[in-house]
């Protein structure tokens, strides 16, 4: 039998929709896990120590990407890639964007978890990749 | 175990909620609901659904296995033509995309607000 509930369900408006996603922003960019990852990413922007090594390690990345790609990067250029990487991530500024990004990804997750038990669909997954 | 009320704080939780019954109330979503309703209750619809899901996994065992006869892919395109011809199915399968091509418009609304892709955050990026 169909569900009475969905038969009566009241359409929302597209306005009462837009409305409840502003809303939603709104709280979320209140929490202080959002204004900590905003924070982070501003300091590793501004942080010229900090893009000088990213820049060095994706500069590397790029010379050697065709042979990454083939997996057959020399021994001596694979341990300069991942003294690069590793340069960069013991940034202070790198690693406390990825501890920010880390925290405010649990709290998104959680949230669009809950949309998605909701609606009986994958929020996260229907806005993939080349559907956003 | 659903951990939403230990990770989101009040303000959040709230407002997703919120945002949850709101689009479980708009349009694309409430025809997708109905739409799976309908086939939800009807044997003959569910029954031809189930038979082609099984007539498509054997036939990729058998490629797998080199065994693919002329009467399996005949038997495979009855049945699929029979699902194209079926309106509670296809109702079920166009409202299911017609619903999943509304959220990325949603997201996209938060997204401008926050500055960021949300559902990237949330873990789109594996899909």
């Amino acid at each position: 039998m169909i569900s009475e509930e969905i038969n009566d369900m009241e359409i929302a408006s597209p306005s009462v929709v837009s409305k409840a996603a502003r809303d939603f922003a709104a709280a979320l960019v209140e929490t202080p896990q959002f204004k900590e990852f905003e924070q982070a990413s501003q300091a590793l922007r501004h942080d010229e120590n900090a893009q000088r090594t990213m820049e060095a390690y994706q500069a590397k990345q790029m010379s050697l990407r065709a042979l990454l790609m083939l997996n057959a990067v020399p021994a001596e250029e694979q341990a300069e890639l991942e003294r690069l990487r590793q340069a960069f991530m013991d940034e202070p500024a790198v690693s406390a964007y990825f501890q920010a990004q880390s925290e405010i990804t649990v709290m998104c997750q959680a949230a669009a978890d809950l949309l998605s038990k909701h609606l009986g669909l994958s929020f996260a997954a229907a806005c993939g990749p080349g559907c956003c | 175990m659903d951990t939403s009320n230990l990770i989101l704080p009040p303000a959040l939780l709230e407002a997703t909620e919120n945002l949850a019954l709101t689009l479980l109330a708009s349009e694309p979503v409430v025809a997708y609901h109905r739409a799976k309703a309908h086939l939800e209750s009807d044997l003959e619809a569910r029954d031809l659904l189930e038979r082609f899901s099984t007539a498509q996994r054997d036939l990729r065992q058998r490629q797998g296995n080199g065994g693919v006869m002329q009467a399996d892919m005949d038997r495979l395109r009855t049945l699929q033509n029979a699902v194209k011809s079926n309106r509670v199915i296809m109702d079920y399968a166009e409202t299911q995309q017609a619903a999943i091509a509304y959220l990325p418009e949603v997201n996209q609304e938060i997204s401008q607000l926050i500055g960021v892709d949300f559902a990237s955050l949330a873990g789109a990026a594996s899909c």
